[in-house]
C-alpha cells in the first residue's frame, strides 16, 4: 500500500481523531480511540483533555499504553482519582465524550463484552464489562469504534453489557440512564449515527469505495440509509499519516493491518 | 444453609446457584463490624514473612480481593504464594479481578464475582473462556468496574448501600443478585437507581511503597479502590517495597492513605509488585504478559500452561527468585529507567520503551 494511502486501521483512527471537538474532556480506552484521542490533540484539537479509568487526569503523552492502567494513562499527570471517583466524573458531567468497543453491537447501540452464545453453556466468555457499563450508562456522549462484521453487527446480542439506546424511542431515559447515549459507530466502512426518533442505527458517511449494498452485507440487521445523497468520509492527508505513523504510534501497535 | 440476605431470584437461577448463602459473606457489614472491634487496638510490630502472612491470613474458600489495577501496583508476588501454598476455592473479586484467572486451573480460584478478567490490549484470556465452559470456576456475581468500585466505597464510609446510575437495563442486572433496582424516592418522576451494598472481601493484600512496622502505608501512584478496600475487607495485609520508621510517615504526610488499625500484617517485600509496575519504584515486564498470553492465557495446552506457572510460580522460591529469573540486575536497571522516564524525572528523551525478549523463549 502506497505511503499517501490510509490502511483500514490508520483510516479507523482518523475519523475517531475527526468525532472530537477542540476543548473536550475525552475518556478514553487502549486502541484506536487512544491513537485517534492523540493524532486530534497533534491536529485540530490542542486543548482537549484526556482522562482514564485508572484515575489519571491530563497525563503528557507518551508510548502506546496497553491497558487502561498502564503507566501512561497518568504519566506526568498532576493528579489521579481513585476508581469510583474516575467514574463519578462520568456521572457529574465533567466528560463530554467516551469511546468504546465491544464483540457485539446491535442497532441501537447496545453492546456485548460478556459472552458468545449461552451465558452458561458459552462458546467464548469474553472479558466482562470492565468500564465500559458505567461510560455507556453515565457519559454525555459515547462513540463506537471497531470492525464490522455481520457477527459482530448482530440482530440480537447474545448479552447486553453496556446500554445504547435499549428498543429505541424514549426507552434510554425512562430506564433512567443518563447522558444522549452512542452517537456515532465508526467502523473500516463507514460513519454512523441513530436517527432521532427510533434511535436505530444509519448510514452517515461512506468511507471511499464503499457502498449502501457493502456496508448491509457487513450488519446482521436493517441499516437505515438517509433519503439525501450519503457523503464520502474525508480520508487523512499526507501529514496527518505521517503523524500516525511517526509519531502518535511509531511502534505500529494499533495501527498496523492485518493487526498483529 | 439459609442465606441471611434477600438475593434477585431471576440472577440467582440465571446464574444457577443452588445454594445462596455462599454470597452472604460478601454483604454481611454487621459481622464485618464484630470482627473489627476485636481486631488488634494497639500500635504493635506486624512485621512476618509473605509465607507466614499467607499460611496466617488465607483460608479456604476466602473471598480474595485483587487490588492495585491489572499490572500497575498489583500485589503480585503475594497472589503467586496463595498458589504456591495451594489454597483451594477462593471467590475471586476486584475491579478488575484479572489476575485471578491464574490460579483456577490449579483449584485455588473456584468463583468469580466478575468484572472485568482479560488480556487488555491482546483481547480475551482464553483459559478463562475453557475454565468457565469447564465448569471450573462459578460465577458469582457480573458486576461494571464503577458499580463494584461504589460497592466497597460504600463499605469505606460506613454506609448500608449507595444508589447509581450504571447497570440500569443491562443484562447483568439480572446476573448479579446483590444489586436492586429502585425508584429514587426523592424524585416526584420516576427515576430508576441500582442500589450497590456495600461489599466486604475476607482478605486482602495491598502492595504499597512504604509503610511502617504498625501498618500505617503510603503510594504513590493511582489508588484504584485500595483506600475503600483496605476499610472494607475483613483482613488486610500490606506487603510493602519498604519499612520506614513510623517518623518518616509523620513527617511527610503525602500519599498516606492506610492507618495501622486496619492492618493484620506488614511484609517487608521488596519488588512485590513484580513483574508489574511499582510506580516510583520499576516499570512493568510487558514481556512478561506477552509470553504468558502466548504460553498460558491462549489455552494453548495443559501442558504449555503448567510449564509456564511451574517456572514462574511454583517452582520459584519467592520475589528475589522471580527477579533473578527476569533477568536479575539488568531487569531491576532497565526497569528502574524506564519507570523514572515513564513519570518521574529521568529524560525520557531517547529512552526505548518498546518491550524486548529478556525472558528466556518458551515456544
Amino acid at each position: 500500500m502506497s505511503k499517501a494511502q490510509p490502511n483500514p486501521l490508520e483510516m479507523l483512527a482518523f475519523v475517531v481523531a475527526k468525532q472530537i471537538e477542540d476543548k473536550q474532556i475525552v475518556y478514553v480506552g487502549t486502541g484506536l480511540p487512544m491513537v485517534g484521542a492523540i493524532l486530534a490533540k497533534k491536529t485540530h484539537a490542542p486543548n482537549i483533555t484526556l482522562v482514564y479509568e485508572s484515575g489519571g487526569q491530563d497525563p503528557i503523552e507518551g508510548p502506546m499504553p496497553w491497558s487502561v492502567a498502564d503507566p501512561v494513562t497518568w504519566r506526568k499527570a498532576p493528579l489521579t482519582m481513585e476508581m469510583s471517583l474516575s467514574f463519578a466524573q462520568a456521572a457529574n458531567g465533567f466528560v463530554d465524550v467516551a469511546f468504546q468497543g465491544a464483540a457485539q453491537i446491535d442497532m441501537y447501540g447496545n453492546l456485548n463484552t460478556h459472552v458468545i452464545g449461552d451465558f452458561n453453556k458459552p462458546k467464548a466468555r469474553l472479558t466482562g464489562s470492565g468500564g465500559g457499563n458505567d461510560l455507556s450508562s453515565l457519559t454525555e456522549n459515547s462513540i463506537i469504534v471497531g470492525l464490522q462484521t455481520p457477527e459482530k453487527f448482530p440482530a440480537k446480542l447474545d448479552f447486553m453489557t453496556s446500554p445504547g439506546h435499549l428498543t429505541g424511542g424514549n426507552t434510554r431515559r425512562e430506564a433512567g440512564l443518563l447522558g444522549n447515549g452512542p452517537v456515532a459507530v465508526i467502523t473500516q466502512v463507514g460513519v454512523y449515527d441513530f436517527e432521532p426518533e427510533s434511535k436505530r442505527m444509519r448510514i452517515k458517511s461512506l468511507h471511499p469505495g464503499m457502498t449502501v449494498e457493502i456496508a448491509q452485507a457487513c450488519t446482521g440487521f436493517e441499516l437505515l440509509v438517509p433519503e439525501d445523497e450519503i457523503p464520502v468520509t474525508p480520508i487523512p492527508t499526507a501529514e496527518d499519516l505521517r503523524l500516525l505513523r511517526e509519531e502518535v504510534d511509531p511502534q505500529k501497535m494499533f495501527i498496523t493491518f492485518p493487526p498483529q | 444453609m439459609k442465606s441471611k440476605f434477600e438475593y434477585n431470584p431471576v440472577a440467582l437461577e440465571n446464574l444457577q446457584i443452588k445454594d445462596p448463602s455462599i454470597l452472604d459473606r460478601l454483604i454481611d457489614t454487621e459481622s464485618v463490624r464484630q470482627g473489627n472491634l476485636k481486631k488488634e487496638r494497639a500500635k504493635v510490630d506486624k512485621r512476618m514473612t509473605l509465607k507466614e502472612a499467607v499460611a496466617e491470613y488465607v483460608s479456604d474458600g476466602d473471598i480474595y480481593a485483587d487490588s492495585g489495577f491489572s499490572y500497575v501496583r498489583t500485589p503480585l508476588q503475594a497472589l503467586f504464594e496463595v498458589m504456591r501454598q495451594g489454597k483451594k476455592g477462593l471467590q475471586g473479586i476486584g475491579s478488575p479481578n484479572t489476575n485471578h484467572s491464574y490460579g483456577i486451573p490449579y483449584g485455588v480460584f473456584s468463583y468469580s464475582h466478575n468484572s472485568y478478567l482479560g488480556a487488555e490490549m491482546r483481547g480475551t484470556d482464553r483459559s478463562y473462556s475453557i475454565s468457565v465452559q469447564q465448569k471450573k470456576v462459578d460465577i458469582l456475581s457480573e458486576w461494571s468496574h464503577g458499580a463494584m468500585a461504589l460497592g466497597f466505597k460504600a463499605a469505606q464510609i460506613g454506609a448500608p448501600y449507595l444508589a447509581s446510575k450504571s447497570m440500569l437495563a443491562s443484562d447483568m442486572i439480572n446476573h448479579n443478585p446483590y444489586v436492586k433496582v429502585v425508584d429514587n424516592p426523592f424524585k416526584k418522576d420516576k427515576d430508576p437507581v441500582c442500589l450497590v451494598p456495600a461489599l466486604h472481601p475476607d482478605v486482602v493484600f495491598i502492595h504499597v511503597q512504604q509503610a511502617d512496622k504498625y501498618g500505617n502505608a503510603r503510594i504513590y501512584g493511582p489508588s484504584v479502590n485500595d483506600i475503600a478496600l483496605a476499610s472494607a475487607c475483613r483482613k488486610v495485609i500490606i506487603t510493602a517495597e519498604e519499612i520506614v520508621p513510623e517518623s518518616d510517615l509523620r513527617n511527610n504526610t503525602g500519599g498516606n492513605i492506610i492507618p495501622f488499625m486496619f492492618v493484620d500484617a506488614v511484609v517487608d517485600l521488596p519488588f512485590g509488585a513484580a513483574p508489574g509496575n511499582c510506580p516510583g519504584h520499576y516499570y512493568w515486564s510487558r514481556e512478561f504478559w506477552e509470553w504468558g498470553i502466548r504460553i498460558t492465557l491462549s489455552g494453548k495446552s495443559d501442558e504449555a500452561r503448567d510449564s509456564f506457572w511451574n517456572y514462574w510460580v511454583f517452582d520459584c522460591k519467592d520475589q528475589l527468585e522471580f527477579v533473578e529469573k527476569l533477568g536479575g540486575v539488568r531487569w531491576i536497571e532497565q526497569h528502574r529507567k524506564l519507570e523514572k522516564a515513564s513519570n518521574l524525572t529521568y529524560e525520557d528523551d531517547g529512552v526505548d520503551f518498546s518491550y524486548t525478549s529478556v525472558i528466556p523463549k518458551w515456544d
